[in-house]
Formats: C-alpha cells, structure tokens, sequence
C-alpha cells in the first residue's frame, strides 16, 4: 500500500513520510513486513494471508491496513521526526569530473563550489536506485545542476554528484547521470557489517573536503 | 564435497524465500522468482519452505553428485536427466553418488528449483540466504555458481534404498499455472494517467516477453501505452510485480531483484498469486492482462497460500510414511 503526500522534493513534506516512517517502526502488527519511505510517498509492505489468518472476521486485508495507517497518521499530529543528535561527516576529495563544468556553469570558481557544498547540512530523504544510494537536500541554488544529459556508463563506488537540487554518492560503481564532484573514501555501504549502509532516512549529513594525500590514506574501496 | 558444478550454467543461483526489512536501505527481497515452485521443491524433499534452493536457468548447468541425496525438481521443465535416464518433475528421487544432473532441453517455463533433503548450505546476509548479484552477498560468495564450484550438503540418515513415488497432481499445478498466458494485475498508483485507450489496450491486447529480461526485470514489447499529460514523476517505491510505464511506451514488470525505487509511472501490478506463473514466461511468449479487483487478489493470493500448505502437509506426511520417520 503506497501513501502519497505529493508529487515534489520538500524538506517538510519529506519530514512528515520519515516521521510516519518512524512511526511504524513503533506500532507493529502481525502481518507488517516493513515501510519503505521515499521523497513524498510512504509504501506498507504487509503480508496479506497473515492478517487475515489474525482477523478472520475482516472483509479486506487492504482496507485494514489502511484503516490502520489512518489511525497512526492521525495519532502523530505534532511528531517530530527524530533525528539522531549526530551528524554524519562525509569526507570528499573534491576531483570529480564534473567539477569545473558545474562550477563554470553556475559562475563561480571550483573553490567556491566545495565551499558551498560543505557549508550545508544535508537531510537524507529517501535511500533507492541502489543499496545505500542516499538522496540528500537540498543543495544551495548556487550549485544546483541538471543530469547529464547521457549517464556515464560507469560510475565509480564512492562518487559524489549533484542532480538538480539533490545530492548523493553512489555506493557501487553503476552507470549514473548525475554530475559528479568528488569521490569519498568511506564505504557507504559495506555488506560485511551487520548495520551495512552508513544512512537511514532522516539522518542529516555534513561534507568535509579532504587533500587527495588524506584520501588515499583512508581509500577503503 | 557433495555436489561439484560441472558444467555452467547460465545463471545457477542460490535462493530463499527472500530477505524483508532493508528495503528503507536500498536492500529489496531478492529470493527465488517462483516462490510457489521454490517452495514445492522443498516440501518434496521433506525441507520447511525457508530452506535454500537452487534457481536454475537454461542453458542450465550440470551437476556432480559426490554422495547419495535426496531432490526434488519444481517449476521449468528442462528434461532433466540423471546419467541419461529421464527423471521427474514435481517428485523427489533419490540420486546417487558418482552420477550426473543434466537438463537437456527447455520444454516449458523457464526457471526450474532443486531442492536436497535437508537443504543447500549457503551464506546468510542480513537474514536471507538469496543471492544479491548487485553487491555480491548471500548464497555462494553473492554469485552464480560457475564451474568448479562444490557444496556440501548435510550427510542423510534416510535409508537410500527406495525411490520416493510422492507427487503434485497436475490438477494443483493448474490452479497455479493455467492459464499459462493470462495474467491477473491490479490497477496501481499512476493508473489514472494513462489515456482511455491505453487503458483499453492494457487489458485488451497481447504483449511479448522481450529479451531483455532478468532477475531484475521482464520488459514486455506491444503496443504502446501513453499518459494523458507529460508527468515528471519524482522516485517512489515499487514491488516485485510492479508494472512501470516506461519512457518508449513499453512497460516493465518488476521481478525479484528491482530496484527498491523507481520513477516511471505504475499503471498496474501483477498480483502475487500469479508471480509464479508470469516468472516462468520465456522471452518471446505472449501475456495477455486482466485486471482484477483488490479483494479479489487478495483472495487469490490466501487460496495459493492453502494450497501451499496442503501440498506442504502431503508432502510431509509421505516423507514421513516412505522413510518410516514417526
């Protein structure tokens, strides 16, 4: 089941799904696989014959969950989402190839450009696209870019890039259209620890340009 | 050593039910494309559901039995053969040491699991033993199993001396798997965007199953459905069975390994209960749409569920029976 809010990228709108996200998370049922949220949209992933097998007297499973969905957003009026009291710092070497060109594009000197990516505190909207690819927002206007207009073929794990108003690291290496602007030595998503991806929906993130020296020291892809 | 690949196959995975709780993450369920065929393949041979298969494809690959086990194939039939005897499909035999597993030809579906009394060992990752070929976790090393590769499978006490004769009757298979070419969905999210024609279209015309189609995704190839207006769509969830309506005026159905995401509009999904038939189509074959109320899918999907456990309950009792376990 899918609960939309909009159609757009907004920190508030966004604020509401994380917290109708956490929400969840502290009123299960049996029957409740997991809630998945995006940038405007909540989905409910439940199992069907285990709710009905739990209240056989129920006509329609969907009309129960969503009768119960209903129930948590209303009870959740002024809930705040809960961000950790950290902030995730993300070191990036700031060499990406796209660098010069964005900057050049916005009017403004490549110094200028990691100054502003830097400055900011990002919101994790929503992870997808790949395991641990976090969509983070938003980015200030003065670096804001659009797609390439055709991706890469490959882009390598660790890459930093902006798409409109978004910005993000590609986990794995993949084919990508975002315009990149550095690379991370941090595994973002490691399959070897129990807690693999560095992010959840919600948290808030900070970038730290690093030299290329301190980059290879810590290079851990 | 109990089993050696040794021949590859096309692609020879690892697979459960799936792994739930890190969609939040980017991480979706992965887990065997025909749950219903997965799990009947592990019934037959004695197991509980959630033990591991292997999801075999054609061209499929040829398996060394080292020591005696107990299997069971479900699903595709690809002519398997064991030292070049044929051997059933949706009935377990016994197979013996030094001998051969071989498919010689795809005659229907295209995904066949053999399960071992017991079950395959195999890597867990984030609770699920499924292969993840995208970050290469899970089953055997995150990977299809190539040449060379051995598993080890648990040592059975059973007494070898017997073939099994317990089956599924072709009249259960049917309420599963027929009709082959019709497929029931449910209208989604985006639905409403589609122009009245394209609507029509959707559950009036035949589509065919591309090439281009994998674990990830079949992409289907018809006539071309168009939205009312342009729409930008910003990324939301999806589900296996999604049906997303591509840029081109194609559509991909959404399978096992998706992507946890997507932006392209969701015009419809196939419902769970004919998952399992859709992932046996074959690239090339026709599927035709019809659409379904919600509480219909929802009773298909609690009638599959009953026939699981009956079939469950069968095979458990003649496992039972045929090896004299109380």
């Amino acid at each position: 089941m899918l609960v939309s809010f909009d159609n757009i990228i907004d920190k508030t709108i966004n604020e509401k799904v994380i917290a109708l996200h956490q929400a969840f998370a502290k009123r299960f049922f049996p029957g409740l696989i997991e809630t998945v949220p995006a940038y405007s949209s909540l989905a409910v992933f439940y199992d069907t014959d285990v709710i009905k097998k739990n209240n056989p007297k129920i006509k329609s499973v969907f009309g129960f969950v969503k009768a119960f969905t209903e129930q948590v957003i209303s009870g959740m009026d002024d809930v705040m989402i809960q961000n950790d009291e950290c902030i995730i710092s993300v070191p990036v070497y700031y060499n990406g190839d796209d660098l010069g060109a964005v900057a050049a594009s916005n009017g403004i000197t490549t110094a200028e450009l990691v100054n502003i990516h830097t400055e900011k505190i990002y919101l994790v909207f929503m992870i997808g696209f790949q395991p641990g690819f976090a969509y983070m927002g938003e980015v200030d206007k003065r670096i804001a870019t659009p797609r390439l207009a055709s991706p890469r073929s490959k882009v390598p794990a660790g890459s930093v890039g902006i798409a409109g108003s978004q910005t993000g690291i590609y986990p794995f290496a993949s084919p990508g259209g975002w315009k990149l602007i550095g690379q991370t030595p941090i595994k973002i998503f490691d399959v070897k620890k129990s807690e693999p991806c560095l992010f959840k929906p919600g948290d808030r993130v900070k970038f730290v340009s690093i030299s290329k020296t301190v980059f290879k020291k810590i290079n851990e892809y | 050593m109990s089993i050696k690949i040794i021949k590859q196959g096309v692609l020879t995975t690892l697979q459960d039910l799936g792994r739930n709780g890190f969609r939040a993450i980017g991480v979706g369920t992965g887990g065997a494309m025909d749950l219903f065929a997965a799990s009947v393949s592990n019934y037959l041979a004695g197991n509980d559901d959630s033990n591991t298969v292997i999801e075999i494809n054609y061209p499929a690959a040829e398996i060394l039995f080292e020591k005696d086990g107990l299997v069971s194939l479900a699903g595709a039939d690809f002519t398997a053969l064991v030292d070049d005897k044929p051997m059933p499909l949706w009935s377990p035999f016994i197979i013996r040491k030094d001998s051969v597993l071989k498919f010689k030809k795809p005659a229907a579906g295209s995904k066949v699991y053999l399960a071992v009394a017991g079950g395959w060992p195999a890597e867990n990752w984030l609770g699920s033993s499924s292969t993840n070929l995208h970050v290469k976790a899970g089953g055997y090393l995150g990977r299809s199993l190539c040449k060379g590769d051995e598993l080890q499978f648990e040592a059975t006490s059973l007494p070898m001396n017997r073939q099994p004769s317990w089956n599924i009757s072709q009249f259960e298979l049917d309420k599963i798997y027929k009709p082959a070419n019709i497929i029931r969905c449910i209208r989604s999210v985006e639905w409403e965007l589609m122009d009245a024609t394209s609507k029509n279209n959707f559950s009036q015309l035949q589509f065919t199953v591309s090439n281009q189609s994998d674990r990830m995704g079949y992409r289907l190839n018809g006539e071309k459905l168009n939205l009312s207006d342009t729409i930008e769509l910003i990324s939301s969830p999806v589900d296996a069975g999604t049906i997303q309506l591509l840029p081109d005026g194609n559509v991909i159905v959404l399978m096992a390994d998706h992507q946890t995401t997507g932006g392209y509009p969701r015009i419809a999904s196939v419902i769970k209960a004919d998952l399992p038939k859709f992932s046996q189509l074959k690239p090339g074959q026709l599927v035709s749409f019809q659409l379904l109320e919600m509480q219909a899918a929802e009773e298909a999907l609690i009638s599959m569920r009953c026939l699981l456990n009956e079939i469950k309950y069968g095979c458990h009792f003649n496992f039972k029976k045929h090896f004299n376990i109380d």
